[in-house]
């Protein structure tokens, strides 16, 4: 078993495990879907660009993704904001093929879902389908930087940002020895990381490609400048997206998938993405 | 077995009346509350007294007695939620208050075993708590009885009613703060601590008035944060970054999800800190204080007055959040205040309670691969540095490490018990270790994570769980009972000379206290996870206890879960007696 964070004291997960099985089918997910007139979509909360609530609203690229892929199902989308759990093991099974265990109930489909071969192995509840983009980490400066591309060793003594326990966090944190640790910022997210470079907090910040694209677009005089080149010794690659739906619903899967389809064929995904300001890349898996 | 020294009552128990304590119109003041261990026709705390050591001066039920006892009734707490009933029960003018896991609390007639009402707190469906849905206790006070809920609330309750008289949010759940443990009521005030998820949390110590819910002080306990008293700031809890780097401290962690102790004779509460954040110890070089500590606070002003660090620079989440549980004694020669803690990392702890002096530390499991012995002098660990969990410094499966005790600890949150007749304290223990690796395929919000992957297993052939007698003054175990099953649950020792713990095969099972022979048990239907009490009443000794499977073990798989994969849920309060002569 694989968890993220050693820290809890009790873990919840799963009663599961031990008792109940998953339910028995329904046997047309797609069916149902289409005669409720709503797809129920489960979003992280407080991730953005990717999906945040404002003023009682969803925002954000996987809030718009949700709702084009109601339009093709021809039913209305409603989006869940739900909190993160310590790992995407948890999110799969609060969100996608059990519910939480206070009466939360469960999604049709989930988005922003990891699209891993290893994951796939373990999680048997689940199917993965339609990697939709492929997330990397950044870098990015503030206006005062002269030079971006510098080796991060350069921003010693400088405010680094980065949100908290994250890889870009554990990245400065151990960066040549612990060299930036006392230089380093905490942020709640990837996307504060970023805004952090607009109004002084920090010079050099860490986050996701997304992340950062998606404040520049916010903040077009801030003078924000993306780094280009690669960050030294970074831990990851970069990671596919995609979407999850519960084992007994390929049929509405297969649907959604097909529809993620005709959205990147015709256009409509990168539209939506450049909306936020964040450049679409394919997924690897996709382009095999 | 002789006396190895002398225990003193301390003031608390003064020699009052022994009888059944009259039902006051008011109910319990906190002078009654104070005075909880001297009077057995009740119990009004937690712990059944401020030093919570779980012992009774009741002595009709007994060694020579106990085979006979037997079941008065069983009461269902109804519904769908049969799991992790980790609570203990409160007695007081014939009525029960006991709480359920989903933060539910219950008040039953405790002659009849009727129910009088039930509360269900109306809990947002989207929380995920992030310490499984048990909750461990209530507290009373005059009319009110008041129990913390999982969406971070502190309700308190009309006894006579179950209807709302207050209802104070402690913290964000949607920042994954959440509450489970027994508050703590000293001086008209109700003191708790926080819980909650692992990252951005800072754990505290607030006192609120018992009447209104409001905020009298409040204590951070990781160094840099600002206290409070009555709004005004209260001085900073150790010194800015001298055991942090950078701004890790404003997320430092140390969680105070137990609760705490009380000693009227020091006027001090003592909580015990959780660990550290992040995770990965290697991120935050130094001690980090105060995580993975007991501390010592003012009951008056929530002022630190001294603190001790079972595991600095943890690296293995070991909490430091064990009960610390004062008790008198004389050491060589000299009678002195002293309190005691089995600490998750798998030594128990006697300090000086007066001023944190570490008097002895022996370890009270099998195995502790992390650290050989403490030392006395530094009152520091003697680590492994082989065994400390590695750096998470590259996109590989990292070496594993073979950690013992395991992160669930050598004890968990399970409170043990101390008998004032042996001298002797009575810890719930698990003998377990985990491989621990750095994972890199892992995945948090959505996003790239390193993680760590970790196994729990068994380290002996016939037992995880064991009961241990130990001796505080010499570290000696004096007896110990194994059982097949992690032990989870609450000790309970009387005058009786008996012990009283569950198990998660289903027993309430009482022991020789002296010798630890196993002298009765009963099968509750389900797994024994909360703490057991005794009290008098109509002339004759009760025993009560909760049933129902849950917790935190019945996560894990592997080996562990074979040792209690036939074991169903439940949620059942149970009372015994003896029969009627």
């Amino acid at each position: 078993m694989s968890r993220p964070v050693l820290g809890r004291r009790e873990f919840l997960a799963s009663a599961i495990l031990f008792a109940a099985l998953p339910s028995t089918a329904n046997a047309a997910p797609l069916e149902k879907v289409k005669d409720l007139g709503v797809l129920r979509v489960g979003l992280y909360a407080d991730n953005r660009p990717w999906s945040w609530a404002e003023g009682g609203k969803a925002m954000g690229i996987d809030a718009d993704i949700a709702r084009t892929l109601a339009e093709a199902l021809g039913v209305r989308a409603d989006i869940q904001l739900f909190l993160a759990d310590e790992d995407i093991s948890d999110d799969l099974r609060n969100v996608v093929w059990r519910g939480g265990l206070l009466g939360f109930q469960p999604c049709d489909v989930m988005l922003h879902v990891p699209f891993d071969r290893t994951l796939m192995q373990q999680e048997n509840n689940v199917v993965f389908l339609s990697p939709y983009y492929r997330e990397t980490f950044g870098a990015a400066c503030s206006r005062e930087v002269g030079n971006c591309e510098a080796a991060p060793a350069a921003f010693k003594g400088r405010k680094v940002a980065a949100e908290l326990a994250s890889i870009p966090d554990f990245y400065l944190l151990g960066y040549a020895g612990g060299t930036l640790a006392k230089d380093l910022i905490h942020l709640p997210t990837g996307y504060g990381a970023a805004a952090a470079l607009t109004d002084g907090t920090a010079d050099f910040a860490v986050a996701t490609t997304a992340q950062i694209e998606a404040v520049v677009k916010d903040h077009p005089d801030a003078g924000i400048k993306v780094r280009k080149g690669p960050l030294p010794m970074m831990m990851s690659p970069g990671w596919d997206i995609g979407i999850a739906v519960k084992e007994n619903a390929r049929n509405l899967g297969f649907a959604l998938d097909e529809a993620i389809e005709k959205m990147i064929a015709n256009g409509r995904l990168a539209a939506i993405f450049a909306q936020h300001g964040v450049a679409w890349k394919p997924a690897l898996a996709a382009q095999a | 077995m002789k006396r190895r020294f002398s225990t003193l009552i301390a003031g608390l128990a003064a020699a009052t009346s022994l009888a059944a304590a009259p039902a006051i119109a008011g109910g319990p003041t906190s002078a009654d509350i104070v005075n909880d261990a001297a009077t057995p026709g009740d119990v009004i705390s937690y712990g059944m007294g401020p030093w919570q050591q779980r012992f009774s001066t009741l002595d009709k039920l007994n060694t020579q007695n106990v085979t006979k006892l037997i079941p008065v009734f069983g009461a269902s707490l109804g519904g769908e939620k049969q799991r992790g009933q980790e609570a203990q029960p409160l007695v007081y003018d014939g009525t029960i208050y006991v709480t359920g896991s989903y933060s539910r609390l219950f008040a039953f007639d405790a002659r009849t075993g009727e129910k009088k009402w039930e509360y269900n707190a109306r809990l947002p469906d989207g929380i995920m708590p992030c310490c499984d849905v048990v909750n461990r206790g209530a507290a009373i006070h005059g009319d009110k009885v008041i129990f913390a809920t999982l969406d971070a609330h502190l309700v308190a309750l009309d006894r006579h009613t179950g209807k709302v008289l207050w209802n104070k949010k402690t913290g964000e759940y949607q920042a994954g703060y959440s509450a489970t443990a027994a508050p703590l009521i000293v001086k008209d005030m109700v003191i708790t601590g926080n819980s909650g998820g692992e990252f951005g949390i800072v754990g505290a110590v607030q006192a609120r008035n018992v009447d209104t819910g409001e905020l009298v002080w409040e204590r951070p306990v990781i160094e840099g944060h600002v206290g409070t008293l009555k709004g005004q700031p209260n001085g900073m809890t150790g010194k800015l970054n001298a055991s942090w780097t950078g701004d890790l401290w404003k997320t430092g962690g140390g969680a105070t999800w137990l609760g705490g102790t009380y000693d009227p004779s020091t006027n001090t509460v003592f909580f015990g800190t959780g660990n550290p954040g992040p995770w990965n110890s290697h991120l935050r070089p130094g001690d980090n204080l105060y995580s993975a500590s007991t501390l010592a606070i003012d009951v008056d002003t929530g002022v630190i007055k001294w603190h001790y660090q079972t595991t600095p620079h943890d690296g293995w989440d070991f909490d430091g959040v064990n009960e610390f549980v004062p008790f008198d004694a004389t050491i060589k020669g000299k009678p002195m205040k002293l309190g005691a803690k089995a600490d998750r990392n798998g030594y128990f702890y006697v300090l000086d309670r007066t001023n944190g002096k570490l008097m002895g530390a022996h370890k009270f499991v099998m195995q502790t691969t992390w650290a050989n012995g403490i030392d006395l002098k530094t009152g520091r660990p003697n680590y492994v540095p082989e065994n400390r969990p590695g750096a998470p410094d590259a996109a590989v499966k990292g070496k594993s490490v073979f950690a013992s005790p395991s992160f669930l600890g050598g004890k968990n949150w399970m409170p043990m018990a101390f008998s004032q007749d042996t001298g002797l304290f009575y810890v719930p223990s698990n003998d377990w270790g985990m491989d621990i690796w750095n994972e890199p395929i892992a995945y948090k919000k959505g996003a790239a994570y390193l993680g760590a992957g970790f196994t729990i297993k068994p380290i002996a052939d016939d037992h995880i769980g064991a009961l241990r007698a130990m001796d505080p003054t010499t570290g000696k175990i004096v007896w110990e009972y194994k059982n097949k099953a992690p032990l989870w649950g609450g000790v309970l020792a009387t005058r009786g000379n008996l012990v009283f713990t569950g198990t998660p095969e289903g027993f309430l099972k009482a022991f020789d206290a002296k010798t630890g022979a196993e002298l009765w048990k009963f099968q509750t239907g389900s797994g024994v996870v909360g703490s057991p009490i005794t009290w008098e009443q109509d002339g004759e000794q009760f025993v009560a206890v909760m049933s129902g499977w849950g917790g935190a073990v019945p996560l894990w798989g592997g080996e562990v879960a074979k040792t209690f994969k036939e074991i169903s849920q439940g949620g059942m309060l149970w009372v015994f007696k003896l029969p009627k002569q």
